[in-house]
């Protein structure tokens, strides 16, 4: 049957290729090209200042992609992402900096060193579940930062480190351009390999763990091994994103590290949607930009209320507390629910109901 | 002086600071599996309601205590009413994230509301260290200590003998069966925000006569986590302990192996304490074993 | 049904930031006139972890522009100056420093403490930005590391040599013993290794060390083993949180060290907090305090009364925050003199670096900078609190 919108409205697959398949109709197709055409397009159109915004967007994009292969797909609470950052961005400046490596070498080698010590966190989880395992992430942060503080020799103690932008032969990604082209493929990439992850063996691992870990264990799943995986994977996005931030900043200090980023990327992804690749993706939009809307929103307001843009870090904070609780209440499926939602709406028009 | 006792002290002190704040965590866990993250914000506006009664009106501090103690069960009530209980069905992520919004939407609102700079208490404790033989004390923090006392024997007392303890220590149990019983658990958890948000205030009060009110008060929060740990998310008497106990340690810590580290253990001894604890006991030492294991 | 009311409200949200990053660039050069533009942008914290002194310096800079403003500014120049809080987040420092230079077009930055500082200082230098904080790192004084960052005080290990200096001219009976509290940040930790080499250069024994958290709450441990080597002074490098908390508990303990605090330590905002205990702590006057009669107060009591406020509602960080400003600006006119066109980060640079021996009027030490010197003085007072109020005790002098 279809649609009056000409499209079809049940499931007309015949083969499991078809239905595995990623791009599994014309108009996902239409819109994937149209999407890559839109980021690559991007700087053409937009000001210098919206490619910046749009780069900090991408890379937090990857961290929450990370973190929600860990806490979404597998349900593995971690309030410890600020250090992991951490970890990605230092083995950065210590590859670079310090030992002289190429960018092109420490971005992956950031990711897998992120990866080791994330999995070797994630072993209490085969002890630890739920509000425990939180906790030890969260313990997991101050003492990594605490390491990071004393580890002079290694880290250069609390007055940070200082990195190079990466450079193509001659050609430095100086300009905010070209960092978001670097930054975008980046993206590309992990949003692919998280997509496809959730389709493998491993993805339904993790869902089954998710679900309900002694069932998933009766059927032959080996809890440790995909619990340490889910943590390492995980890891190794944040490192990744660890990295490029770094790189972008050009410099890394314990303080970029503390328990406020961890927060704010655990409301990306409940904000955005747990356990999809979409939502992290709009969480981390949404929570990135969502200061610099409220921004607008109380300059437009500052005609009436004066003495607003005084207070209006403390607004935003309000607001980010409140955003976080209404999501939790009204809409627990985030962002990429609500997303789904709409499109179907318009999907079965006039039909749906 | 001694200096093994004055720090033993001092850490037995500073640790009835911690068992109060503790308490709040407890109380709530206990009866709802909630982890109140936003206790910290909770403490903090117990202290800011309190000073600005008390400076506002001149009235004497027990009167001003009485009234921040009423607006904390309001605060208490409101909480549970508008956040956790649309939740109540809810993972346990959703409910630890709420408790982070709620702490950043409580925080947020605290700034607007008074600011940003610390106040100091008007003088209620005489500031004069009190001398036990060679040892000193602060009075806030004897005070502290008595309170914590006594909030430990009324608590136990409470649970013990009133209906509504009673009830509460019901639903902690079984909430299911506890309903089936006629108790409303609603009211329950209701209560039980209630009591946690004066307890909090209580902690704020005092702790805001020792450094002042301000907003960095809050990270209180994240620092007691590591003795409810250590003693149990559902014990109340291992809060206590617990707080006791990760005072003594962080000051010996200090004390003893600082010197050596070149500073600093102090802050970070708590958190590896909760490492340790969670790979070995991860229900803690008083804990009813309740913890979700593989 | 109450999510779909939910829905429509975060599409308008949605729709009003594309509404509004899209296409906003700010070039602005459709001004009036022929005068030069140019547009400063500071980076304040108001509601974050230094708030309380973050607040009282960015106003004192906002009364500046003000006070220019009102008296007609500066002929031939038109300076915006625009002003937001980051809260002591990196993150958000990092959002609005791309909104200055993406989209606002600053050619200057006045910064507050360590954290934008840090955060930010290798990407002034790559983007040409002066960033001009009140981090008075030594490290920043390092122009192969940080070319475009300036400060205008002495820096806080000029201050430390400065205090050792002073403790060594002054101490009566025997060779004076000093110990080192600070905390464990990159604002703590910055003099501590300066401070040590100049002590053992001029034979000022430093016998301890002692880590304080800034958000402590008591510090017996730390002042027990600082204790054991009975130090004749204690040099802080703190905020007023955990300064409260040393001095509070040291007269618990019956210590009789003479502390001494670095700038950060010291002002009004002390006093308020420790009260009683202050009486006699001494410290780093970096700059003038709002009750002095100095020739530089008397165009901020002008703007003050202007504005039906006194220097009561006032204090140093006001001043600090009025005096950077004031330094800022008068870079600014340099470059302006020295260029017709568009004033760039660049033109500011040398417009600061020609700055030779500004008087300030006493609110601050006279500036220079050079292109090899971006720390504007080496000169501090020191102060003590006597009757709950800060009294100099020097005049401004440095370590050399």
């Amino acid at each position: 049957m279809k649609s009056i919108l000409g499209k079809n409205l049940g499931n007309y697959r015949t083969s499991y290729r078809a239905d595995m398949a990623l791009l599994n109709s014309r108009n996902k197709k239409i819109g994937m090209v149209i999407l890559l055409l839109v980021i690559f397009l991007l700087p053409m159109f937009a000001s210098n200042y919206f490619i910046g915004l749009m780069t900090l967007c991408i890379i937090s994009s990857i961290g929450a992609i990370g973190l929600n292969i860990l806490t979404g797909f597998t349900g593995q609470i971690s309030i410890g992402v600020g250090a992991f950052l951490g970890v990605g961005g230092y083995a950065s400046a210590i590859l670079t900096t310090s030992m002289g490596y190429s960018f092109w070498i420490a971005l992956p080698l950031a990711g897998i060193i992120t990866a080791i010590i994330g999995g070797l966190f994630g072993i209490p989880s085969l002890r630890l579940k739920g509000l425990y395992l939180a906790i030890a992430t969260l313990a997991a942060q101050f003492v990594i930062l605490f390491i990071i503080r004393r580890w002079v020799s290694l880290t250069n103690g609390t007055s940070g480190m200082v990195l190079q932008r990466p450079t193509i032969g001659d050609f430095a990604l100086s300009s905010n351009t070209s960092y978001y082209y670097l930054s975008a493929i980046a993206f590309l990439l992990s949003a692919f390999y998280a997509i496809n992850l959730v389709r493998s063996r491993t993805g339904r691992a993790f869902f089954a763990v998710r679900d309900r870990d002694m069932a998933a264990q009766i059927m032959g799943i080996n809890l440790f091994k995909y619990k340490v995986m889910a943590f390492a994977i995980s890891s190794f996005f944040i490192g990744i994103a660890g990295s490029l931030l770094a790189h972008y900043t050009m410099i890394v200090s314990p303080e970029f590290y503390e328990i406020n980023v961890s927060i704010q990327y655990l409301a990306m992804i409940l904000i955005g949607g747990l356990g999809s690749v979409f939502g992290s993706i709009l969480g981390a939009f949404f929570i990135t930009l969502l200061p610099v809307v409220l921004n607008i929103i109380v300059g437009s307001l500052s005609g009436i209320l004066t003495d607003l843009s005084h207070i209006l870090s403390a607004f935003e904070e309000f607001v980010f507390g409140a955003v976080i609780i209404l999501f939790l209440i009204f809409e627990p499926g985030g962002l990429a629910h609500m997303w789904s939602n709409t499109v179907n709406y318009f999907k079965k028009w006039p039909f749906s109901y | 002086m001694d200096f093994f006792l004055q720090i033993l002290v001092t850490g037995i002190v500073v640790g009835s600071i911690y068992g109060l704040v503790a308490l709040g965590f407890v109380l709530i866990y206990r009866s709802s599996d909630v982890l109140n993250l936003a206790n910290g914000e909770f403490v903090l506006i117990g202290g800011y309601v309190c000073l600005t009664i008390m400076t506002a009106s001149n009235l004497p501090f027990i009167v001003a205590l009485l009234i921040t103690l009423v607006i904390s069960v309001l605060l208490g009530f409101s909480v549970e009413r508008l956040v956790i209980r649309p939740l109540k069905n809810a993972p346990v992520i959703s409910i630890i994230m709420a408790t982070i919004g709620l702490a950043s939407l409580l925080g947020g609102l605290v700034h607007m509301v008074w600011g940003h700079r610390t106040r100091t208490f008007p003088q209620v404790f005489p500031s004069e260290p009190i001398h036990f033989g060679g040892l000193i004390i602060t009075p806030v923090y004897l005070w502290s200590f008595i309170t914590v006392l006594v909030l430990l024997v009324t608590f136990t007392l409470f649970f013990k003998f009133s209906k509504m303890g009673i009830a509460m220590r019901a639903v902690a149990d079984d909430a299911k069966a506890a309903m089936s019983m006629g108790i409303s658990v609603k009211n329950v958890l209701a209560v039980t925000w209630a009591i946690a948000a004066v307890v909090a205030a209580i902690g704020g009060t005092l702790l805001g006569m020792i450094n002042g009110v301000g907003p960095i008060m809050a990270t209180i929060g994240l620092t007691v986590l590591p003795v409810v740990i250590l003693g149990g998310l559902d014990s109340i008497g291992g809060a206590i302990i617990g707080g006791f106990l990760i005072g003594i340690i962080q000051n010996l810590a200090g004390g003893y192996l600082d010197p050596m580290v070149g500073g600093g253990l102090k802050e970070v001894v708590p958190f590896i304490i909760v490492l340790l604890i969670l790979l070995l006991k991860p229900y803690g030492l008083f804990g009813k074993g309740g913890a979700e294991r593989v | 049904m109450k999510s779909k009311k939910f829905l429509s409200l975060i599409i308008g949200l949605v729709v009003l930031v594309f509404m509004a990053a899209c296409g906003d660039d700010a070039d602005g050069s459709g001004g009036s006139g022929d005068d030069q533009e140019v547009t400063i942008g500071t980076l304040a914290d108001i509601t974050g972890a230094t708030g309380d002194t973050g607040t009282p310096y960015s106003e004192g800079q906002d009364h500046f522009f003000e006070y220019l403003e009102s008296t007609g500014g500066i002929d031939g120049l038109d300076i915006t100056h625009l002003s937001e809080d980051y809260a002591y987040e990196i993150s958000d420092a990092q959002r609005i420093y791309q909104q200055y230079r993406d989209r606002d077009g600053v050619s200057a930055i006045l910064g507050w403490g360590t954290g934008d500082t840090e955060a930010l200082r290798q990407q002034v230098a790559s983007d040409q930005i002066p960033f001009m904080s009140a981090s008075y790192s030594e490290n920043l004084k390092d122009l192969d590391e940080s070319p475009y960052n300036f400060f205008v005080a002495a820096s806080y290990s000029d201050q430390g040599r400065m205090v050792l200096e002073w403790i060594k001219d002054n101490h009566e009976g025997g060779d004076p013993t000093v110990a080192l509290l600070y905390n464990d940040t990159g604002f703590g930790r910055s003099p501590i290794d300066d401070i040590k080499d100049y002590a053992e250069e001029i034979g000022v024994e430093i016998v301890d060390e002692q880590i304080i958290d800034l958000a402590a709450t008591d510090a017996q441990s730390q002042l027990l083993n600082m204790e054991e080597h009975d130090p004749d002074y204690g040099i802080i490098q703190q905020t007023w949180a955990a300064t409260t908390t040393i001095l509070r508990d040291a007269d618990t303990l019956d210590i009789d060290t003479q502390f001494i605090g670095l700038n950060q330590a010291v002002g009004e905002g002390l006093i308020d907090q420790a009260g009683d205990l202050s009486e006699g702590f001494m410290g780093v006057l970096t700059h003038a305090l709002p009750y002095e009669d100095v020739p530089g107060m008397d165009e901020y009591i002008e703007y003050l009364d202007s504005q039906d406020m006194t220097v009561d509602d006032i204090n140093m960080q006001h001043v600090a925050g009025w005096v950077v400003a004031k330094v800022m600006v008068e870079g600014v006119k340099n470059a302006a003199d020295s260029t017709d066109g568009e004033i760039t980060g660049e033109d500011v640079l040398a417009g600061l670096e020609a700055i030779e021996d500004l008087d300030l009027g006493g609110l601050a030490a006279p500036v220079t900078f050079t292109d090899e010197l971006h720390a504007g003085t080496e000169e501090i007072r020191l102060g003590i609190v006597e009757d709950g109020q800060w009294k100099a005790i020097t005049d401004y002098d440095s370590y050399r």
